[in-house]
């Protein structure tokens, strides 16, 4: 165990024995149960588990979102545990990036304002040309001025993948970011998260406890009862529901 | 680059337009009391000291007795004698010299009735617009001649005459008919500031004013090229050093500064309401802001996820509050110049003719406007902005922890502490009086002010347990569906957010804690009064100048009544001021040989017929202070300077009619060279004559004193009464505003509890849920916030009342007197509140779309 615990240069964010624990006695419940887990740069990595497996916990502790009972978080070579709110706070803007499954965007902040948002808070100007090209990745050119209520649920969550991009985080944790998409634009999203791992070189950890989803990663992790059970890499849909049947989902 | 708070902010304002316009009312309402204060008071100032500039007209100088202290405006001054006219008219540089003789007079309409007015009723001598005074002639002819007046217009008009009507007048000396050959003006105004303006030739004005060749003062005109300093002091030493020579200006100085005196209590009783009011709104902010906090709470979480700081989530929030603020603050300073605009307007169709006046919106309005619009807006979102802060970010995926984040506190020990220190400081404002009025005044309201921080605080505590007692009393008959469905949620839903409801209900809790305060104060002194009446009250009739009371009537009718072989014992009651051992004190006089058989005054020692014998009497608190009692003497100065001692005839207890100091009729007389004015006569009937026959003879009399009122005991005791429920009614009516602000606060809330609320409503609905029972239910939880908030300011209300009735002199009140009607008509009007507020929102919870409410997140 002590040996993983050291971060090699090529781990975007690694865990290692976090343990969280709601309530006492009788009551206690542990969302983590002593995980260890590394991810590399430039991957593309899913967290996968039947409901009440921790997998979400684990997801807001490495990014800063809640704290851990016990153990380290590191977000590249930082140890975020460590840190104050404010540290936290200009970690979160800096380093990490993030789509959740809904409710992603501001609703008074136009599309390109939302995009903009890590950056303008930081009061930083980014990388335009950057920005540029990932507005037109995700084919947002033309919707740049408008609200979110006026886009789509697939284009909503666009915006929020282009968000997770502009600042060019080190890592960008989406929470099951296709849940709320039918399936033709979740793929539309999945393969574009996938092309900004191959192509931009991007570190992504996603949730899921979707099988076609999980397919797009380079390596899935699988939790149980807050402990990591197992692991798959060139992961296939069909591979991996038939992991998650034995899991007892 | 640009920066996102300011954005968000302003983007965060648009986006909740409605629910901002329903707080911006609110504070608009308080900055426009107080803009209106500032805006009334510095015009209505400026257009009376022109209004006497222009009125000193081409008076160069003025000469008056002296007197030994008080207010130069205000003192009862000595007359002048004409006899001095020549003696000043033969100092080298005066070129004219005019009398000024104004007295009490009333104009009697064409309908036979005395004319009210809200000012005062006066005749004066006036040569016409040639005169040195500044009046105008409008229309017609000045009076020439002993049968002529001019009127001015508003009071001809009011009165129903026009040129060439016979006029009555009643003056000092009696009743007069008179000519109307014409109108007079004065300055801008159609009268003189609600004052009626009765111009007679100076001779007709000295014999009917009954000014006996005494002037109240004279006016000097100076020839050209004259200095006015060496004039001046020529005339001074022309005449006996107990009249002085003072510049016009001076004098309209002198007059329009005891005006403005009265125009800046009037200011600051509307200041003390914006108070009130703006109070009331820091209530309604503070909540208006807590709810959209926690209706925000995701969105605010995930601007902390993508990199938001505390500090920049905290001004946002106080960011909008900044905007609402400012823009309320503009708002009300406009308010303000209505409020001020219509109040001049009120009083001028009540008959006082305020001179017109342009609005003046000074710096110092605007600055103090902006001061209590944005420092209070501001300070009330400061907690919901610092609970906004704590939110984590995790709660943009998991609201219920930012729910929590939202609703940690202290609020138990620190609801107590506030408490406690309010009722500290309120305990030592009111029992102990430190220093002046006015901290006194202030340490009372900083107490007053505590305690509801400090009630609301604990409230939220009980809120829950209140609400479900209130929904389980609250008489079943007029509310059958307390036990149905929509009454059970109704009252559950008003115990699920109890801090809201609480806070909801701090803000009705206020007005009608000051309402109840007000109440018990008002009923106890009322009844005190009564009390008093009838215990110490033996008089059969009272006479008074009715409409005008505060002009007394002439002394003649005293004499007169004194002359009935129906009436036993007739005494008028005069007042006037002295120093005694050199403290100013308010004097009443009486003929004590018939005042003993009027008020019963608890004589302790000595003899109310002393009195007569020229000795002074006084209550026996003053008698502790100064340690006197019978035979001892205490030394008086009279106001025209006059030295005296007067020697102790008794002590008494009782000063609710005689006040404090009691000198005899014949006392005042020697003294005094002033026309006597009575304030009322008392009078009993004498031994066999019926109440019935001598009222006859008393109102035969008073047929020549047509302003006269003659009233009997009851009728003496209600319009006493009456004049205090006026009071009364004024401020209840501007509590109502602060009441009002709270309606729009539970109003406010509903509404939005209601858009929180939507899925939950679409699932009612969907399971068979009528459109008239989600009404229902929604009215109903607003009732149950209204009587909490009503129940908390009666709990509240009534002890401070209690306690102000305590602290009050023992000769305002003795008994401290519950008011159960007003507390019963506050639980009444608080349901009447409840069910207005609900109108909007539930008919707006009723116009849901089922399926989309069930489908909205």
């Amino acid at each position: 165990m002590s040996e993983s615990a050291t971060p090699t240069l090529t781990a975007a964010a690694s865990a290692v024995d976090a343990f969280k624990i709601y309530g006492k006695g009788d009551s206690e419940v542990r969302a983590l149960d002593g995980v260890t887990v590394t991810f590399d740069v430039g991957r593309f990595t899913a967290i996968m588990g039947p409901s009440g497996s921790g997998k979400s916990t684990l997801m807001h502790c490495l990014a800063g979102l809640d704290s851990l009972t016990s153990g380290t978080v590191r977000i590249g070579d930082t140890d975020i545990s460590e840190l104050s709110d404010k540290a936290l706070t200009r970690l979160r803007r800096e380093q990490v990036g993030f789509i959740f499954q809904a409710y992603n965007l501001i609703p008074t902040l136009t599309a390109l304002e939302n995009i903009r948002l890590p950056l303008d808070l930081g009061g930083e100007s980014g990388d335009q040309a950057w920005i540029d090209q990932v507005v037109d990745a995700v084919n947002l050119r033309d919707r740049l001025d408008h609200r979110p209520s006026e886009l789509s649920g697939g284009q909503q969550q666009r915006v929020a993948v282009a968000r997770a991009l502009a600042s060019r985080p080190r890592i960008i944790f989406a929470d099951e970011p296709t849940g709320n998409l039918d399936s033709r634009t979740g793929t539309e999203i999945l393969k574009f998260m996938r092309r900004a791992v191959s192509e931009f070189g991007q570190t992504i950890v996603m949730v899921t406890h979707d099988a076609v989803a999980a397919s797009y990663a380079d390596r899935v992790v699988f939790l149980a009862d807050g402990r990591i059970v197992d692991e798959m890499t060139e992961p296939t849909a069909d591979r991996v529901l038939d992991r998650m049947k034995s899991l007892g989902n | 680059m640009s920066t996102p708070v300011p954005r968000l902010t302003l983007r965060g304002v648009l986006a909740r337009k409605w629910r901002i316009f329903l707080t911006v009312l609110a504070v608009v309402s308080g900055v426009a009391f107080v803009s209106g204060a500032f805006v009334l008071t510095d015009s209505v100032k400026r257009a009376i000291n022109e209004l006497f500039a222009t009125l000193s007209g081409e008076v160069d100088l003025e000469v008056r007795s002296t007197v030994a202290f008080g207010d130069a405006a205000r003192a009862e001054r000595d007359p002048v004698p004409f006899e001095l006219i020549d003696s000043i008219a033969a100092v080298p540089g005066v070129d004219k010299v005019e009398v000024n003789i104004l007295r009490a007079a009333t104009v009697i309409t064409s309908d036979g009735e005395p004319l009210r007015t809200t000012g005062p009723s006066f005749g004066i001598a006036w040569e016409g617009p040639d005169g040195l005074d500044g009046r105008t002639l409008v229309k017609g002819d000045i009076a020439r001649g002993p049968g002529e007046i001019t009127l001015d217009q508003s009071s001809a008009r009011r009165a129903g005459y026009e040129i060439g009507d016979t006029v009555t007048i009643v003056g000092p000396t009696g009743k007069g008919e008179f000519e109307l050959v014409g109108l007079n003006g004065t300055g801008s105004t159609s009268n003189g500031g609600g004052a009626a303006i009765i111009a007679f030739e100076p001779q007709t004005a000295n014999e009917f004013l009954g000014a006996e060749n005494r002037a109240d003062s004279l006016y000097i005109a100076l020839s050209d090229g004259a200095s006015r300093e060496d004039v001046q002091q020529a005339v001074q030493s022309a005449i006996d050093a107990k009249y002085e020579v003072i510049t016009g200006e001076q004098s309209a100085k002198e007059t329009a500064g005891a005006i403005n005196d009265v125009i800046d209590i009037f200011g600051n009783v509307l200041l003390g309401f914006a108070a009130v009011s703006l109070f009331v709104s820091a209530f309604l902010i503070f909540n208006t802001f807590a709810i959209i906090v926690s209706q925000r709470l995701r969105e605010l979480a995930l601007l902390r996820a993508v990199g938001a700081s505390t500090r920049q989530i905290r001004s946002m929030i106080v960011g909008e509050s900044l905007i609402v603020s400012v823009l309320a603050t503009v708002l009300g300073i406009f308010a303000g110049m209505g409020v001020a605009v219509g109040i001049v307007a009120l009083f001028n169709a009540t008959g006082a003719a305020f001179p017109s006046a342009s609005l003046i919106v000074s710096t110092r309005t605007i600055l103090a406007s902006l001061f209590v619009g944005v420092g209070v807006t501001v300070a009330a979102a400061i907690i919901p902005a610092i609970r906004a802060g704590r939110i984590p970010p995790v709660a943009a995926m998991r609201p219920e922890l930012g729910f929590t984040a939202l609703q940690k506190n202290k609020r138990l020990v620190v609801g107590s502490v506030v408490t406690a220190l309010g009722v500290a400081f309120f305990g030592t404002g009111v029992f102990i009086q430190p220093g002046n009025v006015v901290s006194t005044l202030l340490l009372a309201a900083l107490g007053a002010v505590f305690i509801f921080l400090g009630v609301s605080s604990l409230s939220t505590t009980v809120a829950a347990p209140a609400s479900r007692v209130i929904s389980r009393t609250l008489p079943l008959p007029f509310f059958p569906m307390t036990r149905s469905i929509p009454g059970r949620l109704g009252s559950r839903n008003a115990q699920r957010t109890p801090r809201r409801t609480a806070s909801t209900a701090s803000a009705l809790m206020i007005g009608l804690a000051l309402v109840s305060t007000v109440a018990v104060v008002a009923e106890s002194v009322r009844q005190t009064f009564r009390d008093q009446i009838e215990g110490s009250v033996t008089a059969d009739f009272f006479i008074s100048n009715g409409p005008q009371n505060f002009q007394g009537l002439p002394a003649a009718f005293a004499e007169r009544l004194q002359q009935l072989p129906e009436l036993g014992a007739v005494s008028p009651f005069r007042a006037t001021v002295a120093l005694v051992n050199g403290d100013e004190k308010q004097l009443g006089a009486v003929r004590g040989s018939a005042f003993k058989d009027l008020v019963d005054i608890e004589l302790q020692t000595g003899s109310v017929d002393s009195l007569d014998a020229g000795m002074i009497l006084l209550h026996e608190d003053p008698a502790r202070d100064y340690g006197v009692g019978v035979g001892d003497s205490l030394d008086i100065t009279w106001q025209n300077g006059t030295k005296q001692t007067l020697e102790v005839g008794g002590v008494y207890a009782d000063s609710s009619i005689a006040g404090n100091w009691l000198i005899g009729l014949d006392t005042l007389a020697a003294v005094s060279t002033a026309q006597p004015v009575d304030f009322f006569i008392g009078a009993k009937i004498a031994e066999g004559v019926t109440i019935d026959d001598a009222r006859v003879a008393v109102e035969k009399i008073a047929e020549d004193f047509p302003s006269a009122e003659v009233q009997n005991q009851a009728e003496f005791q209600q319009s006493q009464e009456d004049q205090f429920n006026q009071l009364l009614i004024v401020i209840y009516g501007l509590l109502i505003i602060s009441i009002a602000i709270a309606v729009l606060g539970i109003a406010n809330t509903m509404a939005l509890s209601v858009f929180e609320r939507t899925r939950e409503f679409g699932l009612l609905r969907a399971v068979g849920m009528s459109k008239k029972m989600l009404k229902r239910s929604i009215r109903w939880e607003a009732v149950i916030v209204a009587v909490f908030g009503a129940v908390l300011g009666i709990v509240v209300g009534v002890p401070l009342g209690a306690a102000v009735t305590f602290a009050l002199p023992e000769s305002f009140v003795t008994t401290i007197v519950v008011p159960y009607s007003t507390i019963v008509t506050v639980l009444i009007a608080a349901i009447v509140v409840g069910v207005v507020a609900a109108i909007g929102p539930a008919r707006r919870a009723a116009k849901l779309d089922v399926l989309e409410a069930i489908s909205s997140t």
